[in-house]
């Protein structure tokens, strides 16, 4: 209806070849403010992420480093991985790893944006103060936790002692049982105050004008909280998880400050995995086929992110 | 003398070429493989760069800027920059040099890495440079063998040191124990010098380098060696750690502890005795000065061994000025100037025309180092080494926090290193 109104204009001004080349030069101009995005991305992303599957696809390996002969093996690296029962250890480890510190970390997060969503005095400062831990270094942070579960002089086991519970007392980092849980806590610590800034934010932009008219018409505070926050919180907290799942994936320094992977194996995630195939046992071709799938296992999840926000979009 | 640390964009830097250097590594393009010794064709303008581990070690820093120094007094028609790293990063560093054909000419490595480093094909080959040189007798065969990989000699010892066995004096003395010799005296005084508030002993055996290197030293006395690791000599040895744990004489700490800390521990007199290398001197005078301590051989089963450190000298496969860069390490083995440097730097020599000088054995601390480091032997396992090494540190520490059996631990680390041993 309207499109049929304006064509015949456009006809006009192409008419001429002049115009038309016009055009043209305009479409191809909208390409050059793309430019210079495009060859960013690819020097910076799609160039080393090529060379790493090309790496992950060749026999890389100390005899065939410098010699440039690394045979293409196809897939060989993957299958070596996909059985390898270090590999698979180090998955599991950072699922658990991920799955509880982003449960912790989205609870925490929420409850203090909830918190600080009311008004009251020193909320900003408070605010500022908690995002310090996630402003911190990750080696500071981690090494602040490293002392603190210490066995003989670390502040866990003295406050332990303090309250009568001193037979429970533990060295809890070089313990394999409790270990992965230490890495966890110092990880939540950093993470929540991240999860609670981003979930503020999107609290603030839920219009008031609805929990005022939902308290009108009688709604409490816990219905309040399901049929209005919940609802218009759904885009900003599965942005959030997702985020906060890439994030802690990835993590890396926090661990290896505090455990370098050990005790055994009891935190080697898969970042301290690839770090070890990579630069301690120069297996270059497996440690760029697991970068490769922990990419892809990733992108796979950021792909589901797009989609569920496309579906709720178009709804 | 112009030093230089590597800071982020150096690494970034590096980091891309690497990048860019694997295309041409792996799809095929031919880089040249070891660059040969180019023809000088004036002798003025060779510059050499010299890179180190010793970012955070001002004393070593010190003394190498030092000897550099000296060198291009004597000789100026050479130039040498030093460039530094921290000890940590310093492998990663040099495989990404690789990568972008950029290593400085003259590396200094760790030398249970050489052989790996030979292997990766960073090193230049210098048999024929070191046959005509004609000095490899004068060295200690251990330490030498850590610059020969399968046959052909990649560099020279920068220096060696080892572990020894270091005890506070004054608890030894009042708790009336002898310093051990043997592992049954070693449990003994273990036993004897624990009390309230210490430790019998300290050790490191952290998920590192470090864990493995303190262990070998008992498990080579054992009888055992890392070919046979899960033999009786091996179950002895690991067991004696385990056994020292679990009986509180050593904190379980030691998971988590490297040499330094174990070091501490024994400065602050929470433990008795401490296994530890010639680094720790310094420290312990500075550092603990009312600490009164004295070093001794470790206590041995079968073997009386220790375990041999140090660095070595490689020149860089892809180095243009590999003449320039040999005559500098050439220079640094002169006895005078050797023995200048190795008094700057604490450590020890590992020629044995200079360990006869005075200087060592007239000295009753050093004299102890020396003696040992003449029975230390190299970790000289091939290209693999640093993955049977972390094989070896999880059998420790699932033994110790008592995840596994001794056997059963020592069982599954042999499981993976036995096919590194072939390849």
């Amino acid at each position: 209806m309207w499109g049929t109104l304006s064509k015949p204009q456009t006809k006009i001004v192409t008419s001429s070849a002049r115009g038309r080349w016009a055009v043209r030069f305009r479409k191809l101009s909208n390409y050059l403010f793309v430019l210079p995005m495009m060859i960013y991305l690819s020097a910076t992303m799609a160039y080393p992420i090529y060379v790493n599957l090309d790496m992950s696809l060749h026999d890389l390996n100390v005899r065939t480093f410098r010699s440039g002969d690394a045979p293409y093996i196809k897939f060989d690296n993957y299958k070596k991985l996909i059985n390898d029962p270090g590999f698979r250890h180090a998955a599991g480890r950072s699922l658990t790893f991920t799955t509880i510190s982003l449960g912790f970390q989205f609870l925490i997060g929420f409850s203090l944006a909830l918190f600080f969503n009311r008004p009251f005095p020193l909320n900003g400062l408070l605010r500022a103060l908690l995002l310090l831990a996630w402003l911190m270094p990750a080696v500071v942070g981690g090494t602040l936790f490293r002392w603190m579960a210490d066995g003989d002089y670390g502040v866990f086991n003295y406050f332990l002692q303090s309250i009568g519970l001193g037979r429970y007392k533990d060295y809890w980092l070089l313990n394999p049982d409790t270990a992965l849980a230490g890495t966890i806590i110092a990880n939540v610590w950093v993470g929540a105050p991240f999860h609670m800034i981003l979930l503020y934010a999107g609290l603030q932009n839920i219009p008031t004008t609805l929990y005022e008219a939902a308290s009108i018409d009688g709604a409490g505070a816990i219905q309040r909280f399901i049929r209005i926050t919940l609802p218009m919180m759904r885009p900003v907290m599965l942005g959030v998880l997702l985020l906060g799942f890439i994030y802690t994936f990835k993590v890396f320094e926090l661990i290896f400050v505090m455990t370098g992977g050990g005790p055994v194996d009891a935190t080697t995630v898969l970042p301290i995995h690839i770090y070890r195939l990579t630069f301690a046992f120069f297996r270059f071709g497996e440690g760029a086929a697991s970068a490769i799938m922990l990419l892809l296992g990733l992108l796979l999840l950021a792909i589901g992110y797009a989609q569920l926000i496309h579906a709720e979009e178009a709804a | 003398m112009v030093a230089k640390k590597w800071n982020r964009r150096d690494f970034l830097k590096a980091s891309a070429f690497g990048a860019a250097g694997f295309v041409a590594a792996s799809s095929g393009l031919s880089i040249a493989k070891a660059s040969h010794p180019t023809k000088s064709r004036t002798r003025q303008a060779a510059t050499i760069q010299v890179i180190d581990p010793w970012a955070a070690a001002p004393q070593l820093a010190d003394a190498h800027d030092a000897q550099i120094a000296r060198f291009m007094e004597s000789h100026p028609n050479i130039v040498v920059e030093r460039s530094e790293i921290p000890f940590e990063e310093f492998r990663q560093l040099l495989i990404q040099g690789a990568l972008a054909n950029d290593i400085p000419d003259v590396v200094l490595i760790d030398n249970p890495d050489f052989h790996a480093f030979a292997a990766l094909g960073v090193l230049a080959d210098l048999t024929d440079a070191i046959g005509s040189w004609g000095q490899s007798d004068l060295y200690f065969s251990g330490h030498w063998s850590s610059t020969v990989y399968k046959g052909s000699n990649y560099g020279v010892p920068v220096f060696s040191n080892c572990l020894a066995w270091f005890t506070n004096t004054d608890m030894l003395e009042t708790a009336g124990v002898a310093v051990p010799t043997t592992w049954d005296e070693l449990r003994e005084a273990a036993a004897a010098l624990t009390t309230e508030d210490r430790f019998g002993l300290s050790l490191s055996a952290t998920h590192s380098e470090e864990g493995t290197f303190q262990w070998l030293a008992f498990l080579w006395s054992a009888g055992s060696d890392i070919p046979t690791l899960n033999d009786e000599g091996g179950q002895a040895a690991l067991q004696l750690w385990v056994d020292l744990v679990s009986e509180g004489y050593m904190s379980q700490g030691i998971l988590g502890w490297g040499q330094w800390d174990a070091k501490d521990e024994f400065g602050n007199l929470r433990a008795a005795m401490n296994m530890n290398g010639p680094w720790v001197l310094g420290s312990l005078r500075d550092d603990y000065p009312d600490v009164n301590w004295q070093v001794s051989p470790i206590p041995s089963d079968k073997v009386t061994t220790s375990i041999l450190g140090g660095e070595n000298y490689g020149i860089s496969s892809t180095s243009r000025n590999v003449e320039a860069a040999w005559e500098y390490i050439a220079w640094t083995q002169e006895p005078e100037n050797y023995k200048q440097f190795l008094k700057d730097v604490q450590q020890f020599p590992s020629r044995m025309d200079v360990a006869e000088d005075t200087y060592w054995a007239d000295d009753p601390v050093l004299s102890v180092f020396l003696a040992q480091i003449q029975q230390a032997r190299p970790r000289a396992y091939g290209a693999n080494y640093l993955e049977m090494s972390n094989a070896i540190q999880d059998a420790i520490q699932a033994a110790i926090s008592g995840q596994k059996s001794v056997k059963e631990a020592l069982d599954d680390a042999f499981a993976i290193i036995e096919p590194l041993l072939s390849e």
